[in-house]
């Protein structure tokens, strides 16, 4: 019963969703729009699952005094003061929530980010070796792009940004052409498996 | 200076200091990082998308439909509780069931149908042969049930050699994506905080 | 030839740095796919609706920032209308406040000329309901009026009123755009996304389920080329171009190196 019902409920929905696309009748469509309508309203608990399941595990890092629960305490600090201004004063422009999220949220999750370039140039440095044809062909590939895709590129020869776009918009597409009919099969064949009910591992363990 | 502006700018020196190694400043902003963005998720999932969603045609139009995916949704939460976590299997399922029965038609049509129709044999150009044999041997490289030896190891070599020029061009495009978030808070640095350039 | 990687992350700092405070002033070429989206909105006539979904998160906002408010300025300068809304958390705010800005620069009139719907993060659903019915997936928009009430959004009822949607984007939802929008309800689709994730859609562009793509800061660059108003994307390409040169000559070193070594050891 305890994996039978979310198994029949997922073949009854997953069904109904592939048949409705064929079939334009009033009484579908109406039932497939509140479908869509459920699905809305049932993920964005899913999410706030995945936050509640956060402040237990650095509640709990807190109260156990578990190693580093101070940058634990900082965490829950933060998530409940944009919780309280959101709520108390509002998100609208000049508030101290949007304040928060302009000041702090942007330019950490932004700088963040921009470690990764020189992490990439580090990489780039130590690891990337044509040792190999495959390796020399993707060096070449990157080198061209790299410098067709900037300015720099057309001062170099006027070849180079044009040789860079036919990569792109050739043999490059190509093979990502060949990679997206492989996933939208996978995609399929993964799909039917999970409404017949053949692949459950989103039930979890039993 | 504004106040805002220097906690940017203290905070953005923070998480820079983790390039000289791990240290308690960083440390400090990645946890202060997490706790906001999770915070500030929550404010805007309740206010823009559960409360016009659910509240508003539940209680405010009378919907009582609406009863079903509330209950559903509450669901979710029995996941705190072992003994009867087994019942938010029933939501989930909705979503994932939904979601792969939408997605089968739209794949077909999208990824495989009309991928297959842009790259119908087009012989009369260099740049449809080279289209036509990359896609053909990088298809046959994922053909997996068959080992690549012989006469069908040869067009799967070529199919490499083709991916590779895919992941070549991905990776330029992956430093030049790199370099630009740089570029933006170098430019925060140095022009809002530092005031050297406009 | 090991290079502590330290005197790496001090070499990539002043690549980017230099060119910002000592501009080169090199030149930009439009390419193909940018002048694509521009002509496909270039071609909609005064008062048709433009959608723009701000489906990215904020740490790609150095990216997105320009590719957005060129778009935007663009629309607001052709008189087209403009509703929004995002499919990523984070991407609400700052829509809300990039759209706020732009609109103002044109002396755009909210509820009238330019909408913000809120966040929607379930996008599967959120797409495919816009093909049915607006009102139902955004009963009210961001600030919590009805959209039954905003004059621009109560004559809207799904696609067959939107003649563009645009798709501003750091991971793949555009694909879902593409899969959805494109393939049942024949929504036109143009796509501006992070240079990361643009060699993912050149296929999209190639089969003409995208009317353009615009890719990374480069592709903002360009497009203000085309509106002729440079703003972030075009002060960037100097240091793009530096740092770029830097990266692969450090690639070259480290090959160089590498084979040398290899030959000296034989």
């Amino acid at each position: 019963m305890r994996r039978q019902l979310p198994i029949i409920v997922c073949f009854g929905f997953g069904a109904f969703m592939l048949i409705q696309f064929f079939i334009p009748k009033r009484s579908f469509i109406f039932a497939y729009e509140n479908v869509l309508d459920w699905m809305q309203i049932i993920y964005v608990f899913t999410l706030l699952v995945g936050v509640a399941n956060y402040i237990k595990i650095n509640s709990k890092k807190v109260t156990g005094k578990a190693k580093g629960w101070g940058y634990n305490l900082i965490a829950l600090l933060g998530l409940f003061s944009m919780v309280i201004l959101g709520f108390a004063k509002g998100t609208d422009q000049g508030s101290p929530f949007l304040w928060m999220f302009n000041n702090l949220q942007v330019p950490m999750q932004s700088t963040m980010f921009s470690l990764l370039a020189f992490f990439v140039a580090s990489a780039a440095y130590r690891g990337f070796r044509a040792r190999t044809k495959e390796a020399t062909i993707l060096l070449l590939s990157a080198g061209i792009v790299m410098l067709g895709r900037v300015p720099i590129g057309e001062m170099i020869h006027s070849s180079v940004p044009d040789l860079a776009n036919w990569i792109l918009n050739f043999p490059s597409m190509a093979a990502r052409r060949g990679i997206l009919i492989g996933i939208g099969l996978g995609t399929i064949s993964t799909s039917l498996r999970i409404i017949l009910g053949i692949e459950r591992t989103y039930l979890g363990r039993e | 200076m504004d106040i805002g502006i220097l906690t940017s700018a203290l905070l953005t020196l923070f998480i820079f200091s983790f390039l000289y190694k791990d240290n308690p400043f960083y440390k400090f902003a990645e946890h202060l990082l997490v706790g906001i963005s999770v915070g500030y998720f929550l404010v805007i999932a309740i206010n823009t998308t559960v409360l016009p969603t659910l509240f508003l045609p539940l209680f405010k139009e009378g919907n009582l439909l609406y009863i079903i995916p509330g209950i559903l949704g509450f669901f979710m939460f029995l996941r705190f509780f072992p003994k009867i976590s087994w019942v938010s299997r029933i939501s989930l399922a909705l979503i994932i069931g939904a979601g792969a029965g939408v997605s089968i038609p739209a794949v077909i049509e999208a990824q495989i149908m009309a991928q297959m129709k842009a790259s119908m044999l087009k012989f009369t150009s260099f740049d449809g042969i080279v289209v036509m044999t990359a896609l053909c041997t990088t298809l046959i490289y994922f053909f997996f049930s068959k080992k690549h030896t012989g006469w069908f190891g040869a067009p799967a070599k070529v199919g490499t050699w083709f991916l590779m020029v895919f992941f070549g061009a991905t990776f330029g495009y992956t430093v030049m994506s790199r370099i630009s978030l740089l570029i933006g808070r170098l430019q925060f640095l140095l022009g809002d905080f530092l005031h050297i350039i406009d | 030839m090991k290079i502590d990687r330290r005197i790496i992350f001090v070499l990539i700092a002043i690549s980017v740095a230099i060119p910002l405070i000592f501009k080169i002033g090199l030149p930009n070429k439009v390419t193909k796919e940018v002048k694509m989206v521009y002509d496909s909105i270039e071609e909609l006539e005064q008062g048709e609706v433009v959608l723009v979904s701000f489906d990215h998160e904020a740490s790609s906002l150095p990216e997105i920032k320009p590719m957005a408010e060129a778009v935007l300025r663009h629309c607001f300068s052709k008189n087209l209308k403009v509703v929004s809304f995002a499919l990523l958390a984070e991407g609400t705010a700052i829509g809300d406040e990039i759209l706020r800005n732009v609109a103002n620069e044109y002396d755009r009139k909210y509820g009238r000329d330019y909408v913000f719907l809120g966040f929607r993060p379930q996008y599967t659903a959120a797409i495919l309901g816009l093909g049915e019915d607006l009102h139902r997936v955004f009963p009210e928009d961001y600030k919590g009026i009805s959209t039954f009430e905003l004059p621009l959004t109560k004559e809207i009822k799904n696609y067959e009123d939107i003649s563009l949607v645009v798709s501003l984007a750091d991971g793949d939802l555009p694909t879902y755009w593409i899969n959805y929008a494109e393939a049942r309800y024949d929504q036109r689709i143009a796509i501006a996304v992070t240079a990361v994730m643009a060699t993912t859609y050149y296929p999209y562009l190639s089969s003409k389920q995208i009317t353009g793509l615009v890719g990374g800061l480069k592709g903002a660059a360009e497009y203000e080329i085309l509106i002729d108003k440079p703003g972030m994307g075009s002060k960037g390409m100097d240091a793009q171009s530096v740092a770029h040169v830097v990266i692969l000559l450090l690639v070259v070193l480290g090959n160089v190196s590498y084979f040398l070594s290899g030959k000296l050891r034989k």
